[in-house]
């Protein structure tokens, strides 16, 4: 059992992907905005965090607070990150696989919402075999 | 663009951006009038070689005694104009090289001059021409006409005016210096008596002179005015252009946000659907899982319109350049979108024959992605039932990558195949056969090929099938990658030079 993170401030489709992944034997925690977030995980360190990109307050907090995690040295530092995310994958507010690099998106793994429940799952394992 | 069935279907080309109609070209014209002034100097420079032609075989001709215009009896005229054959020429040359070099100039300037000098050369020239072959007993002056005119269409009506000043100038000092006798009158005639006569009846002369630059000054009002008011008209049509392109970007910039908008609602509705019917809230009686595969289902359709709508929206937008371009292997990226397109060929039972040979293009993969997985997604889409679609790539002699997907479906009727490009159009038959496609597939097409300069033919006939042929441009042709990193509204790298 691991302990997962998700920040998304649409809180229907976090519940949703919350008691998903609840139903998969993991502890799954929400967060509908990224300002408490670090402290959050400074105080309890996840094996997994699930990032939105867009929040009320920023297009681009999701990718903001990657850098954050990924600046803030210790254990938080080397939290997996999973981007979920609405933005389109296509150009030019996308991204694609060859996009993520330590400085412009420091993170494992992104999904395109809407996301099919059995591959977000799937992912998710597969990020925390690798972290393991 | 559409043409007469050829082996029973009728075919049509899509135009390629440049091709597009006359407002495209209203907007260049005002966005770079001294590069599309460069254009008419290399007008002008070729229809000098035919009057350096006309004047060096009228010098030579001159030379045969005996010859042709003895017989039209006009006297010879020694060697002035093959001298004046040969300036022309030489002036030309410099104007030639002067306007080369002004292309390749990063910032394109020089072309007003350029023609400013070819205009006072021409008239200097014509003014000896005028001497020579007689300054009021021929109709030779009234050439002055074709330059006046000329100013009038290239330039504001204060220069053309000058031009008009310099023409009558140079007419009436030519016949002063020659009435002063500070320049021996010449003529073409070999009877001297009309030039006598006139020269022996001053009122006759001053009133040709008078004739003559009031002529040329009506002619200069007359065209310029014309020529004001098409200017006008053009740059009307120009700013339209211009407000229409703006709203386009606008609208396009609009429907992107609102598109975006509507994906994360959907995504909860989306995600919550799939909790209920894979049990994560318990036991669902039969009806109620139903109600909620109708659900589902329509769900997907929405999803697929969602994601044509921002690829096409994306594509159209202008915050999109410059595109990020890589040198990719088609037949590796067609192999892909057969891959991906293995679910709906067995549901439709459509074989796939594929021969794809190595032909290497410089664009970026989405966009290759989009263009291959829609034309394949509609040639696997309006087959029937077992039917076959073939997928070839290869390279032209010449080199251009070409890539044909050919089906043998419902087919498309003549007078719609060039509608299918539209956005939304559908075809009456495409409905009936195919009642889950957007009607997006086709216009991303369209412009994924017109952003690359690729050619698209489609050739069709009503239950034969349809064949869509891409001719890509040649390598040197391409859009060049730019490797400039830049950060979007979502702080993402927009551009990354893959």
């Amino acid at each position: 059992m691991a302990y997962l993170l998700i920040v998304d401030d649409d809180e229907d489709f976090a519940s949703a992907a919350a008691m998903t992944l609840r139903a998969s034997g993991h502890e799954v925690d929400v967060l509908l905005e990224t300002t408490d977030a670090l402290r959050r995980m400074k105080a309890r360190t996840p094996d997994l965090a699930i990032l939105d990109v867009m929040f009320p307050e920023s297009s681009s907090a999701g990718f903001d607070l990657a850098r954050e995690i990924r600046g803030a040295g210790g254990p938080v530092a080397k939290v997996p990150i999973l981007m979920l995310t609405a933005v389109n994958q296509k150009f030019p507010f996308g991204f694609a696989a060859s996009d993520i690099d330590d400085h412009w998106m420091p993170v494992q793994d992104f999904l395109e919402k809407p996301v099919d429940i059995a591959v977000l799952c799937r992912r998710v394992e597969d990020l925390l075999a690798k972290a393991a | 663009m559409t043409d007469p069935p050829s082996h029973g279907r009728a075919s049509y080309e899509l135009p390629l951006a440049a091709e597009r109609g006359p407002a495209a070209r209203s907007d260049e014209r005002a966005c770079l009038p001294e590069s599309l002034l460069l254009r008419h100097v290399m007008w002008v420079c070729s229809l000098r070689w035919i009057v350096v032609t006309i004047l060096g075989a009228f010098g030579l001709l001159g030379l045969v005694q005996g010859g042709p215009l003895a017989w039209l009896a006009l006297r010879p005229q020694g060697y002035w104009p093959l001298a004046a054959a040969g300036l022309l020429a030489l002036a030309n040359l410099a104007f030639i090289v002067h306007a080369r070099g002004a292309a390749r100039s990063p910032v394109t300037r020089g072309a007003h001059a350029n023609l400013w000098g070819q205009i006072v050369a021409d008239l200097m020239v014509l003014t000896v021409v005028i001497h020579n072959t007689g300054s009021l007993e021929t109709y030779v002056p009234f050439a002055y006409l074709f330059h006046i005119v000329l100013a009038c269409i290239f330039f504001p009506r204060s220069w053309s005016l000058a031009v008009t000043a310099v023409a009558c100038g140079l007419y009436i000092a030519c016949v002063a210096l020659e009435e002063a006798g500070a320049i021996p009158a010449a003529g073409l005639y070999a009877d001297a008596s009309l030039r006598r006569l006139m020269d022996s009846l001053p009122g006759v002369r001053l009133f040709n002179v008078g004739w003559a630059t009031l002529t040329w000054l009506v002619v200069w009002y007359l065209a310029s005015h014309l020529s004001a008011m098409v200017q006008q008209r053009d740059h009307e049509l120009a700013e339209t252009n211009r407000r229409l392109v703006g709203a386009q970007q606008e609208r396009m910039q609009h429907m992107l946000r609102t598109t975006h908008e509507l994906k994360a609602p959907f995504s909860a509705i989306h995600a919550n659907v799939q909790l209920l019917l894979r049990g994560y809230c318990g036991e669902v009686p039969a009806a109620a899982r139903d109600v909620l595969g109708r659900v589902a289902r329509r769900c997907q359709r929405l999803a697929g319109e969602i994601k044509e709508m921002l690829q096409l929206a994306n594509l159209e937008s202008k915050a999109q350049e410059p595109l990020p371009c890589a040198e990719l292997d088609l037949a590796e990226v067609i192999a892909t979108c057969i891959e991906q397109a293995g679910p709906v060929v067995a549901e439709r039972q459509v074989a796939i024959e594929a021969d794809l040979r190595p032909a290497n293009a410089v664009a970026a993969e989405d966009h290759l992605r989009m263009l291959f997985g829609n034309l394949l997604a509609n040639a696997i889409a309006y087959s029937h039932p077992g039917g076959r679609v073939r997928v070839e790539c290869r390279l032209l002699p010449d080199g251009r990558p070409q890539v044909a997907i050919e089906d043998h479906g419902i087919g498309i009727r003549p007078e719609k195949l060039a509608r299918v490009f539209d956005a939304y159009y559908r075809t009456d038959e495409a409905v009936r056969h195919n009642r889950e496609s957007t009607g997006l597939g086709l216009a991303i097409v369209r412009t994924v090929a017109q952003t690359y300069g690729i050619r698209l033919r489609i050739e069709s006939a009503p239950g034969v099938g349809t064949r869509c042929i891409l001719t890509f441009p040649p390598m040197g042709r391409r859009l060049a990658p730019s490797r400039e990193r830049k950060e979007s509204d979502h702080g993402l790298p927009v551009d990354r030079g893959r």
